[in-house]
């Protein structure tokens, strides 16, 4: 009865979410999970408040911005948010400890004994407003974020989209207290962020706030083919041609997965689409229809003329902050390292 | 239009804008640069019907990616979380959190649970001699008939200091903790509190019974109303947070919860505002030798504060309601 389909290695699908989701709703088709009413209340309500959930298959989160444009955000998983965590631990104990003995020691030059007894008391007190209100006070002057927030890239918002205020900041920080039970291992947190939707723990719920990832990502432009086989074939495509949503859905995803696939594969899959399209321009049998594809691709994205295509941006190296775009090398992804095997028939090179 | 020529045409803006997210990012105060902000702003609007359009002008999914990054980016530099400001602060904690609280049950409940264990515990301590060992244990207990052994007029005053920010620290620190544990479906809250009473309690009937009784009484007067008060507040603030779980009013039990949070918060910064007063008066007032008087006076002056508060400013608000 379950069953479990896989997907296309699709950037942002959660594996987990999506074993998750398999296990627990077996009975509905996975593959059907698009935003859709219908089968929602058609189902039998057994999970009960669980059923929009369907809505939702990977860690995606559809916010509407008041410009009336809907955008999309990815949630922070536990292991996201860990790293993040661990480096505000370390930052604070590392602020409490020397801060204190600084205090202290210059309290003991300036004012004598009684004076370092009032700088342990100073450092006390400031060891207490770390502890309690690091988290609350950095989210609520800096946008939503703690010193490991922001070098993780992750962020606080609430639930709605709308920017954390410093009244949530606070309370999602003080129920670190329960979260963090019963033995200082968050296990009541990860029990909570594993029971819904957006990974929130029980401050979170409580505040009604999310950590979502920002993802910086530099323009790389579209997608080139430089093979010069597929250049030739898409001369013989009518330049008027004008892919349907769907046909050029499909062909994006081809084009940019098609490389993780040996040869022989990449005939295999693209072949179904391939046959028709082939008949529709009135080419001959015999053309390896991973090439076909390709050609339609550069028809339809790309400009008219062959050779004619985008170069690559420079990612800005500002701050150095880059490091998780694409490098831009990655842009003009061609096949060469493999073009022994793409250049002869479809029979052999089955493994790359 | 193929792809690529709008491509083309529209890269130059976004890059813009992504260098106008950097620059935002790094910043702290953004009003400060009109000419940038209506830049930005100008830029992120047309970045936003670029994602709209982004089905019907085919754009690949990776470029529609892309656009949702930087749509999410440029959207938490342009909305920004609201920063406390001090006039909000002090009408919530003066004027709100008091109205609140007077009709407030949890508090009410609070209170019972704290002082009754409390009176019982106190009177069981008096009356059954194994019950203090059995609360506290024979270590704290001798402990704590040698801490109030000296009397208070003995003690070495230099210390002061440290133990201000040691009963901050600690005694703060368990209120807050107490109001996190509230959550619990209040059962939390209640258990700290009622624990809480329980150890406060048996030390106060215990030490009735011996000879430190004197010097202990002298010491817990000033700093008294404050502090017990700011442990009723903070349990109350937390029950406050897990009963909305079991009585929602007939909401969603989540969105009971986050109401009943919003309004626990600023309750449980008044607990800690109150305790900090409290470890002030407990440092520098209660082992100060001065007579015994003083000390009265100031718990008295705490109390109808607390009185001033609670009743008088709850009052106020509902007449001119």
């Amino acid at each position: 009865m379950v069953q479990f389909i896989p997907f296309l290695p699709a950037t942002g699908v959660d594996a987990k979410r999506q074993l998750f989701f398999v296990v627990t709703k077996g009975w509905a088709n996975p593959r059907c999970q698009v935003p859709n009413p219908l089968p929602c209340t058609a189902i039998p309500k057994i999970m009960g408040s669980m059923t929009p959930r369907n809505h939702q298959l990977d860690t995606s989160i559809e916010i509407v911005t008041p410009e009336n444009v809907s955008f999309r955000y990815h949630v922070a998983g536990p292991f996201r948010r860990l790293p993040a965590f661990m480096i505000d631990v370390v930052l604070q104990a590392i602020v409490i400890t020397i801060s204190g003995r600084m205090i202290v020691f210059a309290m003991l030059v300036l004012f004598g004994v009684s004076g370092a007894f009032l700088g342990v008391g100073f450092y006390l007190i400031f060891a207490f407003v770390i502890s309690w209100f690091y988290g609350g006070l950095f989210e609520t002057y800096w946008n939503g974020q703690t010193p490991g927030k922001r070098l993780t890239r992750i962020r606080v918002i609430a639930t709605d989209g709308q920017p954390v205020s410093g009244l949530q900041a606070v309370l999602r920080n003080l129920l670190r207290a329960i979260d963090c039970q019963p033995l200082v291992l968050y296990q009541f947190g990860l029990f909570s962020a594993l029971m819904n939707n957006r990974f929130q723990r029980l401050g979170d719920l409580a505040a009604g706030t999310m950590v979502i990832v920002e993802e910086r990502e530099w323009f790389q432009g579209i997608l080139r083919i430089d093979e010069p086989e597929v250049l030739r074939l898409s001369q013989r495509i009518p330049p008027s041609f004008q892919a349907s949503p769907s046909l050029a859905r499909a062909l994006a995803a081809y084009v940019q997965r098609r490389l993780a696939f040996p040869v022989a594969r990449r005939v295999e899959v693209a072949r179904h689409l391939a046959e028709p399209l082939a008949r529709r321009f009135g080419l001959p049998e015999g053309i390896n229809p991973d090439h076909l594809l390709c050609a339609v691709y550069q028809r339809a994205f790309i400009t008219d003329t062959p050779g004619d295509v985008l170069e690559p941006v420079k990612p800005f190296q500002a701050d150095g902050s880059s490091a998780s775009s694409v490098p831009p090398g990655v842009v003009s992804r061609t096949d060469s390292g493999e073009s022994p095997f793409a250049s002869t028939s479809t029979g052999e090179g089955a493994k790359p | 239009m193929k792809v690529s020529d709008l491509l083309q045409s529209r890269r130059k803006d976004w890059s813009e804008l992504e260098m106008l997210c950097l620059h935002f990012e790094s910043k702290r105060n953004v009003r400060r640069e009109p000419e940038r902000l209506t830049r930005f702003a100008a830029l992120y609007r047309s970045l936003c019907a670029d994602l709209a359009l982004a089905e019907a002008y085919q754009l690949p999914p990776e470029v529609t990616r892309y656009l949702h990054r930087l749509v999410g980016r440029a959207h938490n530099q342009l909305y920004r979380s609201r920063e406390f400001t001090m006039s909000t602060w002090a009408s919530t904690l003066l004027f709100d959190v008091p109205r609140q609280l007077f009709h407030d049950e949890y508090l009410r409940l609070a209170f019972f649970v704290f002082w009754g264990a409390f009176v019982l515990s106190a009177i069981l301590a008096r009356t059954q001699p194994g019950f203090t060992a059995a609360v506290l244990g024979a270590e704290q207990m001798q402990q704590m008939e040698e801490m109030y052994e000296t009397p208070l007029s003995e003690l070495t005053q230099q210390a002061r200091g440290a133990m201000l920010g040691f009963y901050v620290f600690n005694n703060a620190g368990i209120g807050l903790r107490c109001f996190a544990f509230g959550l619990v479906f209040g059962i939390g809250g209640m258990l700290v509190t009622f624990y809480n009473a329980l150890n406060i309690g048996t030390v106060f009937g215990h030490m009735s019974t011996l000879k430190q009784w004197e010097n202990f009484s002298e010491f817990v007067t000033a700093h008294g109303p404050f502090e017990l008060t700011a442990i009723v507040l903070s349990a109350a603030a937390g029950m406050r947070m897990g009963f909305a779980l079991i009585n929602t009013g007939g909401l969603r039990r989540i969105v009971a919860l986050q109401q009943a949070a919003t309004q626990a918060t600023p309750v449980a910064c008044v607990g800690v505002i109150l305790f900090v007063m409290a470890a002030m008066i407990e440092a520098y007032v209660s082992p100060a030798a001065i007579p015994y008087g003083y000390k009265a006076g100031v718990a008295v002056l705490s109390a109808g504060l607390l009185m001033f508060y609670f009743i008088g400013l709850g009052m106020a608000q509902e007449e001119s309601r």
